[in-house]
Order: structure tokens, then C-alpha cells, then sequence
């Protein structure tokens, strides 16, 4: 019954808005590295470019978070534990894959141990180009996946 | 009593790349058992397939967290013996600023992963920031933030732009000034002492014994630094000390990280006083001669070990890389024995592992 | 007066004449010193114990395939004679066995099996010969052996890529 009260409360226009405004600056990230991207995910989440501004904080339990930034390639070991982080988190969730290792292998494209592209195992929101893509890029994908989010649920 | 199976990351917050796996008997370790492979990308393969000048990026990635330049100057050291290649002076000391200058920004790092692991949050904003600004003046010098291609085959890349030297002396002035605050807020606070002192002790005939390298030797009491054992590039001609510690333990480990830096400030000092007018690079053959080498380095971690085989072509014929972190792995399963859970965390980032480097 | 180098190559003769096909000064710094495989344990421990190589520094192999042979180069420093000596012997690459030197410089665990992953060099004695850093359902030969060849192209193409993707 509540359910469906919420579901059709959704369908309003005005509330469905707020609710994506809410979801869209509260994106809490995983804490799991997979490559060379890792120090810059620390200088976007630290003092000078402080994407917490944008709601966007690191934290350690995968259970609260809803998004996950797939920091550089992927290799075959590391694919599964991603997927298993990513089935971890609750619906919904996002993926942004950062550099161009983990868009398409990048510098590894002939590697024997390296997924040529982090779209093989999860479905990616935002890709960030860079190697490694400047904080500031990082910040730019963080508010282009906010900006997908406003659009959710509304039709046209 | 029973023995538990504790099986911690890849996602964890300490960890990073790696998983342990703990046989835990109540909050006491008994064993750890490190798995890494997570970010092995085989770059010793790769190495193979393309030609010299390629393999510069290559190489780079192998720790291009924060010391890029340390560790490909070894690569580059390896081939100009190779091909009996002199390196212009300028170049060298172009080299030096820049592999100084990453050394300050990998050693600040290391210090805010240290503070993160106990739980000192303040002092993990504080060296990131200061960070920011020694990679500000790496971007100045090369064009980029974190992974440089700076020195190439024969010299390097680009020349110093204009108002580097101020601006450098300016902010390595700032940065000692800076050091003070770091040992009044982490390494005077009691707070950690209690932490990191007697934890995770090596001791110097063990360090040896299981070849570490790096500053994790020089705390455990152990002169030993590549720059001053087999000076390389223009290292002979600064006048700098070789930090060492006394006990060995994880705060030791970090207090002669923050020596280094004040080292590192003192060479490049001398570095942008000294530096000679002239080229930055010389035109090299793209074909190396056969032959075979080993040369080492001193990157942030320790010393970085190239031996290439070359077979008179345009790539190498082999080439294995002998990384420090990977040398240090060694003493992680060695200092986790018989210590509580919450040590863990604190001998592991203390021996300052990157994951990248272990894995290549 | 004789310099470290020289000392460690004449020490190493006079100790094991027949044993040492080829012990040499490659430079400042480099001694070389090839040996038979049966015997790299004994001399590994004379380096040590005698002449202060303590220093476990990398351990490598080199596939020859022409030859088919697999050489493998323990790099050992003196801390205190500032020498690096390339200790070095060739196994036959159908047969890749030889004696452990962990007994002798522990720090070469992690080198041996890695060099064991990568090259499927036996090494008798270690006690714990697994996968280091490979994916745990690695079925392929090991890696760095030259006949293990790596794609040439793309391993997947770039349109097959977009059209997986959903886009145009």
C-alpha cells in the first residue's frame, strides 16, 4: 500500500524533482581503488579540490554508498571483486569510469591480465578521459552525473 | 580458543590494492598471508613487444602515484650506459630537481596515508595540500600533474619556464617552515607515539637479511642510499646527509621520511643555484647496442633496480624491473606475527607499499 | 692494490676453479660471475658468508629460446663492499629445475616465485611455489617465455565496442 502511494507520489512533477535534487548531491563513493587513478581520487576528495562541495565523500562501507569511480584499468583478479563491490551497493547506483585505461584499456589494449574496458562488467554512467584526468575533470563528471540524475524519472 | 581466517580488502580504506589474508586468534594475528596481483598489468611482457622510446610511458605507470621521474630514470641510466650516451649537464641537473621534487611529493604522501591509518585526519589535509603545490611546480616544469614523461632518452623534455627558480626557492622556503608544523602535529603528538613507537620493529641485521630497501632499511639503522653508495646522474656534487633511525619501529620508518624531505629541499636548493646554462638533450639512436646491464636508482621508495638485456634492436630483449616495494613486501608477513589487529594497518602503510609497484 | 672487484673475481677462482665458467669485472661497481647449475648453491653461500654479499637485490630469468635455454640471474649487493654481483646460471628450457636459494638470501622469496609464475622455473626447495600475480584461473603458459605471444591488434574492435555500448 505504501508503495504505491510513494510510486504515484513519484509520478508528481514538483516531487519527483526534489527527490532527484536530494539523490543528486548526496553521492556517497566506494573506497576501492583499481589503478593509477587511486592519488588523484585522494587530491579530488582532500583539501583543494574538495568534491565533498558537491556532496560527493569517500566512504568505507559499501552498503551506504551509490557510487562507485572505477579509478584506472581493471585487471582479471580485480574484475570480480568489483563486481561483487558494485552488486554490494544498494539500488540505485551510478559508475563513473575515470582515465583511459578503464574506458576502453588505454595503454594496456595488448595486455594478457588487463579487461580492455570497465564497460565489460558494469554499466557506466559518466566516462572521464584523462591520464590521469585532472581533479578538475573528476569534478566535472561528478556534476555531469548529477546532471543525468535531475533528468531521471521525468518525461519529456 | 580457534584460529579464524580474516580476509581483509581489496576494499578496505587501509589496503588500497591488496588483500590479506589473516589467521586471527581472537584480536591477536598469528599469520599474514599478503595476495597481491590486483593491478599486475605485466609490464615486463609489454616491455618487449615495443621499441625503447615507447616503453617511456610504460615504465612511468609503474609508480606513477607520485614518483614517476625516480623510477624511470633507472630505465634511463640503463640505456645511456647501453649506448655510452652523456647526458647533457643541464639535463642532469634538470633531472635531479624534478626526481627531487617528486620524492618531497610521494614522502608527503606517505605521510597522509600514515595519518589516515591513525585515524589523524587533520594531518591528512594538511601534506595533501602542501603536495599541491610541489606537483604545481612539477606542472610548471613538465606540463603535467601526476605522470610526467619528463626525462627522455638523452636529457629531457622541456627547460625550466621562466620564474621557476623564485618560485620554487619560494615554496620549498614555505614547505620547511612547514615541516615544523608536521612534527608538532603528528610526530610530537602523543597520541601517536603511542601508536607507532615499538610498533612493527626490524631490526637492522634483519632488514638486510631480507633486502629492504629504501628508507625502511635506513630506519631499521643501515647507511645505505644508491645517491651516495653509486652517485648517478649529478648526486656527487651535493653536500646532503643520509638520515637514519635507531629502533627500526613504524614511527622511525615515518620520522626519517620527513628527514628525507628536509634532504630533498637541501639538494635542490643547491640544484636551482647550480644549475649550468646549456642543451637539454642530445639526439639518440633509436637502435641500442646488445648488451647487458643493471643499474640502480634511488626512487622514493628505495632503491630501483633495471636490468636489461638488449639484442641490438630496437627493443629490448628483456627487460626485469626490481622495484622497492616489491622488496619491501617481504617484511609485511614478517613484522605481522604475534601483534594485535590494530597494528596491522599501521606496519603496513609504515613500510609505505604501493600496490602498482609490487604488482608492475 | 687491488680493487673489491678484482678481489671477488680471483677469490671466486681460487675457490671454485672448476666450477666457474666465466667470472669477470663488467664495471665500477659489476662483477659477473657465470657458474654450472648444479653448483650455484655452494657458491651462492661462499659469496655470502665469505665475501659479505648479503644483499638480496633481484632475481631474474631470461628465456633464450634459440638456444633453448632459460638463464637465471640472482643480483647481489655487498652493503659493505659496495659490489653488485650478477650470479648467473643456464638451466635446459625443457627441463627448468634448480636448487632454491632462499637457505641462502631469504629475501629472494618473493623474487623465486615470481620468476616461477613467469617463467615456470622449478625452484627445489621452496616451499610455497604459487600463483603471485597472476588471476587465480590463469590457464595460459607462463607469461614471459617468448613463445607466449600477445595480440597484435586490438582485442576487441573498436565498432563491435560502440555497438555493444548502445551507441551509433
Amino acid at each position: 500500500m505504501l508503495e504505491k502511494i510513494g510510486k504515484s507520489l513519484m509520478n508528481i512533477k514538483l516531487l519527483r524533482k526534489i527527490f532527484n535534487w536530494g539523490r543528486a548531491w548526496s553521492l556517497w563513493s566506494v573506497h576501492l581503488e583499481t589503478g593509477c587513478c587511486g592519488p588523484e581520487d585522494m587530491a579530488r576528495a582532500c583539501a583543494r579540490f574538495d568534491t565533498e562541495r558537491f556532496g560527493t565523500l569517500p566512504f568505507p562501507t559499501l552498503r551506504e554508498c551509490d557510487l562507485i569511480f572505477v579509478t584506472g584499468f581493471v585487471t582479471k583478479k580485480m574484475a570480480k571483486r568489483l563486481k561483487l563491490a558494485y552488486e554490494q551497493m544498494p539500488e540505485p547506483k551510478y559508475v563513473i569510469a575515470i582515465g583511459h585505461c578503464s574506458i576502453s584499456g588505454g595503454l594496456w589494449w595488448d595486455s594478457y591480465s588487463v579487461v580492455q574496458g570497465v564497460d565489460e562488467i558494469l554499466p557506466v554512467d559518466v566516462y572521464v578521459p584523462g591520464c590521469p584526468p585532472r581533479p578538475e575533470a573528476w569534478i566535472q563528471g561528478i556534476r555531469m552525473l548529477q546532471e543525468k540524475i535531475a533528468k531521471e524519472g521525468l518525461k519529456k | 580458543m580457534s584460529i579464524m581466517k580474516l580476509s581483509m580488502g581489496p576494499q578496505h580504506p587501509i589496503t588500497g590494492h591488496f588483500r590479506f589474508i589473516l589467521d586471527v586468534d581472537g584480536d591477536l594475528v598469528l599469520k599474514l598471508e599478503p595476495d597481491i596481483g590486483y593491478t599486475h598489468r605485466g609490464i615486463e611482457k609489454l616491455a618487449e613487444k615495443r621499441t625503447y622510446l615507447q616503453n617511456l610511458p610504460l615504465i612511468e605507470r609503474v609508480n606513477s602515484y607520485c614518483d614517476s621521474v625516480g623510477t624511470m630514470l633507472g630505465y634511463l641510466e640503463a640505456i645511456e650506459e647501453l649506448m655510452g650516451l652523456e647526458v647533457p649537464e643541464r639535463a642532469k641537473y634538470l633531472r635531479v630537481i624534478a626526481a627531487e621534487l617528486n620524492r618531497i611529493a610521494s614522502h608527503l604522501y606517505a605521510a597522509c596515508l600514515f595519518s589516515v591509518a591513525t585515524g589523524l585526519e587533520t594531518m591528512l589535509m594538511w601534506p595533501i595540500n602542501d603536495r599541491e603545490l610541489i606537483l604545481d611546480l612539477l606542472e610548471k616544469l613538465t606540463g603535467q600533474r601526476i605522470t610526467y614523461t619528463y626525462p627522455t632518452i638523452g636529457g629531457v623534455r622541456f627547460d625550466m619556464s621562466e620564474g621557476f627558480k623564485e618560485e620554487a626557492l619560494k615554496r620549498l622556503d614555505y614547505l620547511e617552515k612547514r615541516t615544523e608544523d608536521y612534527y608538532k602535529m603528528l610526530l610530537w603528538n602523543h597520541t601517536f607515539q603511542i601508536r607507532a613507537k615499538n610498533v612493527g620493529i626490524l631490526k637492522p641485521s634483519d632488514a638486510i637479511r631480507l633486502g629492504i630497501v629504501g628508507p625502511n632499511l635506513r630506519a631499521s639503522g643501515v647507511k645505505a642510499d644508491v645517491r651516495k653508495d653509486e652517485p648517478y646522474e649529478v648526486y656527487d656534487r651535493f653536500d646532503f646527509s643520509i638520515p637514519t633511525g635507531k629502533n627500526g619501529d613504524s614511527y622511525d620508518r615515518l620520522e626519517v621520511r620527513f628527514k628525507e624531505v628536509e634532504q630533498s629541499i637541501n639538494i635542490l636548493r643547491q640544484a636551482i643555484k647550480d644549475i649550468p646554462k646549456g642543451p637539454i638533450k642530445k639526439w639518440a639512436p633509436p637502435i641500442v647496442p646488445k648488451g647487458e646491464v643493471y643499474t640502480r636508482v634511488e626512487a622514493a621508495r628505495g632503491e630501483f633496480g633495471y636490468y636489461i638485456v638488449a639484442d641490438g634492436t630496437m627493443k629490448p630483449y628483456r627487460l626485469k624491473m626490481s622495484p622497492p616495494s616489491f622488496r619491501n613486501l617481504i617484511a609485511l608477513p614478517y613484522l605481522c606475527r604475534n601483534v594485535p589487529l590494530a597494528d596491522v594497518p599501521v606496519i603496513y602503510i609504515s613500510l609505505d607499499l604501493i600496490p602498482m609497484d609490487v604488482d608492475r | 692494490m687491488t680493487s673489491m672487484e678484482e678481489k671477488v673475481v680471483e677469490s671466486i677462482k681460487t675457490r671454485f676453479p672448476e666450477d666457474i665458467i666465466e667470472a669477470k669485472v663488467q664495471r665500477k661497481n659489476r662483477v659477473s660471475i657465470s657458474v654450472r647449475s648444479d653448483k650455484i648453491y655452494d657458491v651462492g653461500l661462499f659469496l655470502r658468508d665469505e665475501l659479505g654479499f648479503n644483499h638480496i637485490t633481484s632475481v631474474s630469468g631470461v628465456d633464450y629460446i634459440d638456444t633453448k635455454e632459460f638463464e637465471v640471474i640472482y643480483n647481489v649487493w655487498a652493503i659493505d663492499g659496495k659490489v653488485l654481483v650478477s650470479l648467473r646460471t643456464k638451466i635446459p628450457r625443457d627441463n627448468p629445475t634448480l636448487k632454491s636459494l632462499i637457505k641462502v638470501w631469504e629475501g629472494a622469496f618473493y623474487h623465486e616465485r615470481e620468476t616461477w609464475e613467469m617463467f615456470g622455473i622449478k625452484f627445489e626447495g621452496h616451499p610455497n611455489l604459487s600463483l603471485l600475480l597472476l588471476p587465480e584461473d590463469w590457464d595460459g603458459p607462463p607469461p614471459l617465455r617468448k613463445d607466449f605471444l600477445l595480440p597484435d591488434t586490438p582485442q576487441e574492435k573498436l565498432e563491435e565496442k560502440i555497438k555493444r555500448a548502445g551507441g551509433q
